[in-house]
Formats: C-alpha cells, sequence, structure tokens
C-alpha cells in the first residue's frame, strides 16, 4: 500500500512537472504564430486610411519594430508575472475579457456538456444494450451524421426550424436586450446571476436563450459520446461476471442497470474531460453563429484585427485549461489504474 | 477625490438608468442592431465608424451634422476664420451641461484638442488634427484654433470624432476607459456598455437641445448579418443599420412588418491603380480599364441597385462632385475605345492584369463585385483578369507595396468633396500607388487656402478633372444608406442622408 503510494506521488509530481515545458512551448508557438502571419494590428485598423509612414511610426511607438527576441522576452516576463496584457485594439485588460466573455463560454460549455451527456450516453445504451435491432441501428446513425454534421450548419438549422419557423426560441445573444440592460451581474454567468437576483423572468429569458446554443455544441459532443458508450456496453454485456450474475439467477434488468451499464461508463468519464478541447473548439463556432458573447467569439475578431495581445492571451488560457483537464483526468486515471505509473 | 466623485457618477448613472428601465413602459426604448463594432467610447481612442456611431448621441462637437448633410454649428454658435483660414475662431453656446452636471465653456474645448493631440493613440485620430499648432481660449465663451497652414475646411474637422468635446475633467495623457463613465453633452446618457454585445443609452434630462423621441435606445453589436436579420424578422429588435448583404436585403424588402430605408449614402468603392508597377504604371493600360469599367453591371446585377454608379471620387450629391469619369469615357463600358487605346500604346491585347480583393473586410459581396468586373473587363478579349484576394490583415498591410490593382473603399471623415479628394491624390496618398503630380499637388494647395467657397469648389472640380486624365484611381459605386425597420418604427429615413450618421434620438418607436 505504501509502495502505491509513493508510486502514485511520483507519478503526480512527474505528471505536473512536464506541465511547465508543455506550457513553455505552448507560449512560444502562440508567440511566433502570431509574428509569422502576415499582418499587424495597426495595419489592420489603419491601413486603406492612413499613409503608411503615420502607420509605420505608430508601430514603432508601440514597440512592434524591436527585434522579435525582445518582444518574446517582454512578452514572458508579462507572463510570468500573470499580466495577459491589455488588448490593442479595444484597451481591454485581456483579464477581463477572460472574466466576462469567458463566463460566457464557460456557461455554455458547462450545459452543452450537460446536453452530450445525457444525450450521448443514453442513446449509447440503449444502442448498446439493444446491438443489431433498430435502436442500435438509429442510435449508431444518428452519432455518426450528430458527429459528422458542422455545429455552424446544425446551429443555422436550429436557429430556422425553432426561431424563425416555429418562433419559439430566441436566435442569438445571451438574453433580451431589455434583460441584459437590467441585469445586475456578480458571476457573468447570466443564470447564476437571475438567481441571485431572484429575477424569475429573467431566467426564463437566459434560460431560453441558451437552449439552442447548448444544445447545438452538446449534441455535436454526444456523436462521441453515442459510439464510445454503445461499444463500452457491448463489451461489458460479453464479461465474465454478468454471466456469473446471470447465472446466480438476478434479474435481467438489474445485471443491466446496476453491473454493466455502470461499469460501461467508467472509461466515458477519461473521454468527458479529453471532449474539453473539443467543446471549446466548437465553442468558438456555435458563439460565432449565435452572437454569444463568449470567450471565442470574442476571439475570432481579436483574430481578424491581427490583435497579438489579446489573441496570445485569450489562447493561452484555451490551452491552459486543456492542460489542467488533461492533468486531472491523468490523475483521475492514475489513481483508479495502479498500472498508470512513469 | 475627483475619482470618487466618477464613481460616484458611474454609480448613480447606472443605478438610475437601470432603475429607470426597469419601472418604466418599456415600449418606447428603441432596440437597433448593427454588425459595426467598437473599439473605444473615448473619442480620443477611436479612429473607426462603430465607435464614431456609439459616440455620436453623447458627445458633440463645436460644429456637426445635427439635421443632414450640411455642416452646422452645434455646440458652437459660430466659427469663422480670422483674416486668412490659418486662424479659426469659434463663440461657443451658453447654457450648455455635461452629463456629470458641469457647465461646458471654452476650457473644456482646450482641454479636448490639447488631449486628443496628446494622448495621440494608435488609432490614428489625432491625425485628424495634424493641421493643428494651438488652441487658445478667449473668454469662457470663445476659442481660438491656430493652424500650421492655411485649412478652408477647419470648421469640418471640428465636426469629426477628433472634434467630439469632453470635460476638463477627462485625463489629460490617457483615455476614459471603456467601463469608466463616458461624459459628453449628447441627448443620451450612456448607462452601460458591454462589449461586444450591447449599449445601453438614457434620455438626458438636462440636454440643451430637444429631447429624444425615444425613451432610450439598445445598440445590440452582431458578428453576422444573418443573425441580425433573423433577430429582426423575429422582433427581437426593431431597427438594424449597417450591415446586410445585397441577398439579405432583397429577402428583408419581401418580409411582412419591415421596411427597408435608402438615403443618399456616402461610402464609395475604388480599384486603386499602382502608378509605378506595370502594367497600370502605363497611362494607356489606366485609361483602357477606365473606358471598360463595368459598373453599371456591378451596380444591378451584385447590388440589386442599393449602389449606384459612380463617376469621380466625391459622391454624386455632394456639392463640387462632377462625373469626371463619365464626360471623358462614358457612362457605360466603352470596349472598343478600350481596345483601341491600349493597340495605339503597342500593347497586344487581351492584356493579362491581376485585380487584387479582399473577402470580408468590405463585405461578403466583395467576391461577386470583382467576379462581375472580371466578367465585364474580359468581354472582348480587352483583358485577361487574374484575380487575387486575401484576409484584411494581410492585405492591408501589403497593398501599395505588392498589388497595382486593388479594392479600396471609404467612409469620410466629413461629407465635404474635399475629404474624398486631398487623402487620395496628394503625393503622400495612403493608397501608397506612387501617384505623385505637381499640378496635382498645386491644386490642393489652392483649394485649401480658397477663400471663397465657390472658389473653393472651382479647384475641385479641376482636380476630377485631372483625375480622370491621370487614372490614378477608378472610382466605381457609390452606397446608398440604407436601414431596416419594423413598421411601428417611426423617423429612420429623416436620418439617411450623405453625413452617415445614424442619429438614434430622431426616431421613435409607436
Amino acid at each position: 500500500m505504501a509502495a502505491k503510494g509513493t508510486s502514485l506521488r511520483q507519478y503526480a509530481l512527474t505528471r505536473l512537472a512536464l506541465v511547465i515545458p508543455m506550457v513553455f512551448i505552448l507560449l512560444t508557438l502562440v508567440f511566433l504564430l502570431m509574428r509569422v502571419a502576415p499582418g499587424d494590428p495597426i495595419s489592420s485598423a489603419l491601413g486603406g486610411r492612413v499613409p503608411k509612414e503615420e502607420v509605420d511610426k505608430i508601430k514603432a511607438d508601440l514597440g512592434f519594430d524591436r527585434p522579435i527576441y525582445v518582444q518574446y522576452g517582454d512578452y514572458l516576463a508579462d507572463i510570468a508575472r500573470g499580466d495577459f496584457g491589455t488588448a490593442i485594439t479595444d484597451r481591454r485588460e485581456v483579464r477581463d475579457i477572460i472574466k466576462e466573455n469567458g463566463a460566457a463560454t464557460l456557461e455554455l460549455t458547462f450545459f452543452a456538456m450537460i446536453v452530450a451527456i445525457v444525450v450521448g450516453v443514453t442513446f449509447g445504451l440503449l444502442a448498446g444494450r439493444f446491438r443489431d435491432t433498430w435502436i442500435d441501428g438509429s442510435g449508431r446513425m444518428f452519432g455518426i451524421i450528430i458527429y459528422a454534421t458542422p455545429v455552424f450548419f446544425l446551429g443555422l438549422m436550429a436557429q430556422l426550424f425553432f426561431g424563425s419557423y416555429l418562433g419559439w426560441l430566441p436566435t442569438s445573444d445571451r438574453a433580451s436586450p431589455i434583460v441584459d440592460a437590467t441585469l445586475d451581474t456578480h458571476t457573468n454567468i447570466y443564470t447564476i446571476d437571475t438567481l441571485i437576483n431572484r429575477d424569475w423572468d429573467a431566467f426564463v429569458d437566459v434560460s431560453k436563450h441558451l437552449i439552442l446554443p447548448a444544445v447545438t455544441l452538446g449534441l455535436v459532443t454526444a456523436g462521441v459520446y453515442i459510439r464510445l458508450v454503445r461499444v463500452n456496453v457491448i463489451r461489458t454485456m460479453k464479461d465474465d461476471y454478468i454471466e456469473a450474475a446471470r447465472a446466480r439467477g438476478i434479474d435481467e434488468r438489474s445485471v443491466v442497470y446496476n453491473h454493466a451499464f455502470r461499469n460501461a461508463l467508467v472509461p466515458v468519464i477519461t473521454v468527458v474531460g479529453l471532449t474539453i478541447a473539443l467543446l471549446l473548439s466548437g465553442a468558438v463556432l456555435t458563439e460565432t453563429t449565435f452572437n454569444w458573447p463568449g470567450i471565442g467569439h470574442t476571439l475570432i475578431l481579436y483574430l481578424q484585427n491581427r490583435d497579438y495581445t489579446a489573441v496570445q492571451g485569450i489562447i493561452v488560457v484555451f490551452a491552459l485549461v486543456v492542460v489542467l483537464a488533461s492533468l486531472i483526468i491523468d490523475f483521475v486515471n492514475a489513481y483508479i489504474d495502479p498500472r498508470i505509473r512513469y | 477625490m475627483a475619482s470618487v466623485a466618477l464613481l460616484v457618477v458611474v454609480v448613480a448613472g447606472a443605478s438610475v438608468g437601470q432603475s429607470a428601465l426597469r419601472s418604466s413602459d418599456q415600449s418606447g426604448v428603441l432596440i437597433a442592431g448593427t454588425t459595426d463594432t467598437v473599439t473605444n467610447l473615448d473619442p480620443a481612442g477611436a479612429y473607426d465608424y462603430g465607435s464614431f456611431i456609439a459616440a455620436v448621441g453623447v458627445y458633440q462637437q463645436l460644429m456637426g451634422f445635427p439635421n443632414g448633410a450640411k455642416l452646422q454649428p452645434v455646440l458652437a454658435t459660430k466659427c469663422f476664420a480670422v483674416r486668412s483660414n490659418k486662424t479659426w475662431r469659434c463663440n461657443l453656446r451658453r447654457g450648455v451641461t455635461f452629463h456629470d452636471g458641469s457647465a461646458f465653456d471654452s476650457a473644456d474645448v482646450k482641454h479636448t484638442f490639447d488631449r486628443v493631440i496628446k494622448i495621440n493613440d494608435p488609432s490614428g485620430i489625432s491625425s485628424l488634427l495634424g493641421n493643428l499648432k494651438s488652441t487658445k481660449t478667449n473668454g469662457k465663451y470663445a476659442v481660438t484654433f491656430n493652424l500650421k497652414s492655411a485649412q478652408s475646411t477647419w470648421p469640418l474637422i471640428l465636426g469629426t470624432s477628433a472634434g467630439f468635446i469632453v470635460p476638463s475633467t477627462y485625463p489629460a495623457g490617457k483615455l476614459q476607459a471603456n467601463d469608466q463613465a463616458q461624459i459628453g453633452t449628447g441627448p443620451y446618457e450612456l448607462t452601460k456598455y458591454t462589449p461586444g454585445q450591447q449599449a445601453v443609452y438614457e434620455p438626458f434630462d438636462d440636454y440643451w437641445g430637444a429631447q429624444a423621441k425615444n425613451d432610450g435606445v439598445i445598440a445590440r453589436y452582431y458578428a453576422k448579418s444573418s443573425t441580425m436579420k433573423l433577430a429582426l424578422e423575429r422582433g427581437e429588435i426593431d431597427m438594424a443599420f449597417q450591415t446586410f448583404t445585397p441577398t439579405e436585403l432583397a429577402s428583408l424588402r419581401k418580409a411582412k412588418g419591415l421596411k427597408v430605408y435608402a438615403g443618399n449614402g456616402a461610402v464609395i468603392r475604388y480599384l486603386v491603380l499602382n502608378v509605378e508597377r506595370a502594367p497600370t504604371n502605363n497611362i494607356a493600360v489606366r485609361q483602357a480599364l477606365a473606358y471598360a469599367f463595368p459598373r453599371q453591371a456591378v451596380a444591378t446585377r451584385v447590388y440589386r441597385g442599393d449602389v449606384v454608379p459612380l463617376y469621380s471620387m466625391p459622391p454624386a450629391g455632394l456639392p463640387g462632385h462632377i462625373d469626371a469619369f463619365a464626360s471623358r469615357y462614358g457612362r457605360t463600358p466603352n470596349l472598343a475605345k478600350a481596345k483601341a487605346t491600349l493597340r495605339a500604346a503597342g500593347l497586344s491585347t487581351p492584356l493579362p492584369i491581376e485585380l487584387w480583393w479582399t473577402p470580408t473586410h468590405y463585405g461578403d459581396a466583395s467576391a461577386d463585385e470583382y467576379a462581375e468586373i472580371k466578367r465585364g473587363l474580359e468581354k472582348n478579349g480587352v483583358f485577361k483578369v487574374t484575380l487575387k484576394s486575401t484576409e484584411w490583415a494581410q492585405y492591408s498591410d501589403a497593398l501599395g507595396r505588392q498589388y497595382n490593382a486593388f479594392q479600396l473603399g471609404w467612409f469620410p471623415d466629413y461629407p465635404d468633396v474635399e475629404n474624398y479628394v486631398v487623402p487620395f491624390y496628394r503625393s503622400d496618398t495612403f493608397a501608397a500607388n506612387g501617384y505623385n503630380s505637381k499640378k496635382m499637388d498645386n491644386l490642393i494647395k489652392a483649394s485649401l487656402a480658397a477663400k471663397t467657397e465657390a472658389k473653393r469648389l472651382a479647384i475641385y472640380r479641376q482636380i476630377q478633372r485631372l483625375a480622370a486624365a491621370d487614372v490614378p484611381i477608378i472610382p466605381y459605386w457609390q452606397q446608398k444608406m440604407l436601414a431596416a425597420g419594423r413598421s411601428n418604427v417611426r423617423g429612420i429615413p429623416t436620418t439617411l442622408d450623405a453625413s452617415f450618421i445614424m442619429r438614434y434620438w430622431k426616431i421613435s418607436k409607436s
């Protein structure tokens, strides 16, 4: 037992130490890619409007003409101090962007994850349990189609059908204009803020606004779960302990629900962590489609303007979230499975 | 102490605004959509259209366009040249208060102009005041502007966003952040601003002029026009201004309960020709392009009539405009003359030429626009066009240096013929196309020193004729100012004019 504890601690420490070079490489890549890509924030803002000499002068004033290694050194020093900088285009502090727009993304991805798990696990379990029946066929077909559908296309169809044609749900934004204008924000997560304010009408309004984007993003991610859960259920149903349970006379319903399904879901926990990256990339497109003012939507705007500081800050945060999620999943896996060690 | 006072104002402003929105009947609040983006609300840090429109109801200038495309005194009662166009004096309006309750006077004006120059923001807004040497107060209600060189258009400069007057309490050397109170003298107070989402404006009770015709405005910002269109159709917003695609506009025109309004526009599109790079360094090539350019086809087939052919850089409707290109090359493409011009210069046809354009910066219709231009220029084998495109970030950096013929667009700093001529034809033009004409430079200099309007406009007509002969740029369309609204929205047409200002305070909801 003591040996296992030491080994797990070593694994955790090694894994943690690896985060440092991983983040360093990431910071360097983001910095270099932004500089290698043609264009810059000042030309983007003033090109086709102000003489080139003036544009160059402004670039020099901002230090963009300094050697790239000097800029890189400053960048790393700022990050080390926890200073993500200020966006060049609209002077927003990057930490404010992360705090305000990040909250919108967090809200969207959280509910999308719930949709993904509920739909993905339900369809996967049913498909696996009723293998080779029409339920299995439909579930697999649904999983493949939904996974292959581009999220912006699915979003557009949802907007047109549920918003425009049926008129049931709002097609864009986090809340109606008046609600948005009068909402007192505490966390920038609107569902929580409206609950804190005990404003039930506003809560209904923001919940309605959340449905289409969260379901769209969640469904696309659910495609991954459906196939995974199905395969696990089929494999588990063939395991010896299931046969043993049946042999002991336990009724089939109990065998399936209490033994097979529970064990089939264990690998899904790992995948849930890994799909955070998928969700975040999907959120960029979902947010743009639904005018959801999340961090992905904001990233696109800053990218178009080549706003180095803002893009670097946002991508680093994205990456840190994924790194953190992977780290947690690795720890959980290592804890569950003693074979996982360095 | 000042910061505490400011905080009180912010908090008070925000809470008053929010309670008014919560308690009153909200049916009078106008909800407007736009695809524009806002960079900075502080006028000293913004030189883009989205920020200008976001600020125009909050801040006011000495001179401006409150009622149309004609320049009028706003916070000034009169602005006039003293002796020469190098010195300008403005008498100020009395009894005007800022949103924080402080009185407006000459110290605020001096502070405003000194501040824009001192901050020298990377947005480039201070370039509009490049000719300003100093600003002096003459008592409490008059100011004098001393310029570096004569400038007949100085009152128009006062009407740009560089001239939005801020109170003396604004920091002299840095910007007022977007999350701080924006204090102006305009008909609206900005009570809440969420970047990329919306701006909330409420009527300013102590406004010196006529009160706004609505109970406030909520401006919603959209990343995609298709999303904004859906919101308008569903009634989530009352009106939308800037910018729908031609297809969306056609669809909105057919939609029940909606109306699309069009007024005189100020936005133009043009093709810049580099006079130093082959083949456009040959004047015959530039003139042949001018003969063959398919303006009508672009206007009707691509934009379905939402733009009109343009035959000179200043749009039709502005005093001083002449159809210089139409007079010289005809109103419709003349392919025979284009071919003859090339052959007379010893060039064989079809002449290969590269045209550059950018896909999103000037709207999604740019792809169709350049496909149509290619089709037009290739008719009868005059040119062999190769279209090339790249995203704006790269395009804007490379345009003068790497491209010999490229698409650009312009919306004016102020609606005057000068703003469509001088930046484009002077030898240090931002278009960086190498055009350098002593004759043109002399005409421009003379226009800026002209003492009468008639003389000034006469010079601009000469400039347009010379530009049509030299063809460093081919102007090809001017856009109508377009807005779409639900049927219960009144007054939209009153703000659609060549000043290109959306005056929300003139619009009401029934």
